[in-house]
């Protein structure tokens, strides 16, 4: 329960960046899985696959509910990203140059297509295999694939743009 | 054919992840050494899934648990006023609380006979080490005495009872040989014999 409740919450907040709403989704996604139990089955893979399924499905619901406020949120985004960048390179040790790598790379994220930012956090922040992510988004291997590249390329050039490279 | 950047791209992950075939793979280092703009592509993918891969996870809020199971379980009752100060006590009507202060009662009992104390009328000279030591010296000798007393005691019951009772493995083969024989005029002196006498 609680290895799962932490990498829900990972989930959530690599995909949401927001600390509450990832906490709130959260609790939706076990409220959701506590319901929903009994309609498990071993066809849709591993317990903690069908959990990350769920999950999944819950961050699109929430992110199209949600796609409205964000438009008007992005300008201040914007100057928070720039704020930050000024800031940046005042932490000489390696720990929090790698808290602000996260940081950096949490904002990138949040600008990729929710298709391209999923498919690149199970694989790359969570370590799920191709798949496990084919059950977890419903597509063919092929797609998983494709979109993982992309995002991965996507993620690399908004980093360059933000003036960060990534060792 | 010469790879052109739309296929670097298009396969970068499979070369980083080793998943091209070693032709593909020719072609594609072939390629990425000679274009400067895929070289760097290459070198800021490959840093990217190093730095997500390196990346801790976030740490989930404390009170995350307890909201999940407050969600799911619904919320569980709280005490208040004497009852949370006196909730503990609840542990002792269990019945381990009972079976554990039996043991603990008959335990003491038994170290305290060991040890030679008197409970109805203790004295200090009974807290004297010296005199708990000679105690529990006297006690262990006893009843190594009244142990090793019952030991020979009871081979010595073995020993006659096996004289008495021939052993099953004898019983049959000496049987039949004894039925007819059972005239006055008969006399083997075996354990079929002494036994008929006793």
């Amino acid at each position: 329960m609680r290895r799962h409740s932490r990498r829900i919450f990972n989930l959530c907040y690599r995909f949401t960046n927001q600390r509450q709403e990832a906490e709130d989704l959260s609790q939706e996604v076990f409220m959701r899985v506590y319901k929903t139990l009994g309609s498990y089955r071993d066809m849709y893979g591993a317990f903690g696959t069908w959990v990350t399924s769920v999950t999944r499905n819950l961050l699109i619901d929430h992110y199209r509910r949600t796609r409205r406020d964000r438009l008007t949120d992005s300008m201040e985004e914007v100057t928070t990203q720039v704020e930050s960048k000024e800031s940046s390179g005042m932490r000489p040790d390696h720990s929090a140059a790698v808290t602000e790598l996260g940081e950096h790379l949490q904002k990138a994220l949040a600008k990729l297509s929710p298709d391209l930012r999923e498919a690149v956090i199970l694989r790359d922040l969570e370590g799920l295999d191709y798949s496990e992510i084919r059950l977890v988004l419903e597509v063919p291997e092929g797609t998983v694939k494709s979109r993982i590249n992309r995002g991965r390329i996507e993620l690399a050039r908004v980093l360059t743009e933000m003036g960060i490279r990534p060792n | 054919m010469n790879w052109n950047c739309e296929q670097i791209e298009a396969s970068l992950s499979d070369y980083l992840e080793g998943a091209l075939t070693p032709e593909e793979a020719a072609q594609f280092v072939a390629h990425s050494g000679t274009c400067a703009q895929c070289q760097e592509l290459v070198a800021s993918v490959r840093g990217l899934i190093g730095a997500m891969h390196a990346l801790e996870p976030v740490a989930a809020p404390a009170n995350l648990m307890p909201a999940i199971l407050n969600s799911t379980l619904g919320p569980r009752p709280t005490s208040s006023g004497w009852r949370a100060w006196f909730g503990w006590t609840r542990v002792i009507f269990q019945p381990r609380f009972a079976y554990g202060a039996l043991t603990v009662l008959v335990t003491f009992g038994v170290v305290t006979q060991a040890l030679g104390i008197q409970l109805r009328m203790p004295t200090v000279a009974d807290l004297n080490p010296v005199n708990l030591y000679r105690s529990a010296d006297r006690t262990a000798h006893l009843a190594y005495a009244k142990g090793s007393k019952f030991v020979g005691d009871l081979r010595v019951v073995y020993e006659i009872k096996s004289r008495l009772e021939p052993s099953e493995d004898e019983t049959p083969q000496k049987t039949p040989a004894a039925a007819p024989s059972s005239t006055p005029g008969c006399s083997s002196p075996g354990r079929s014999g002494r036994s008929s006498r006793w």
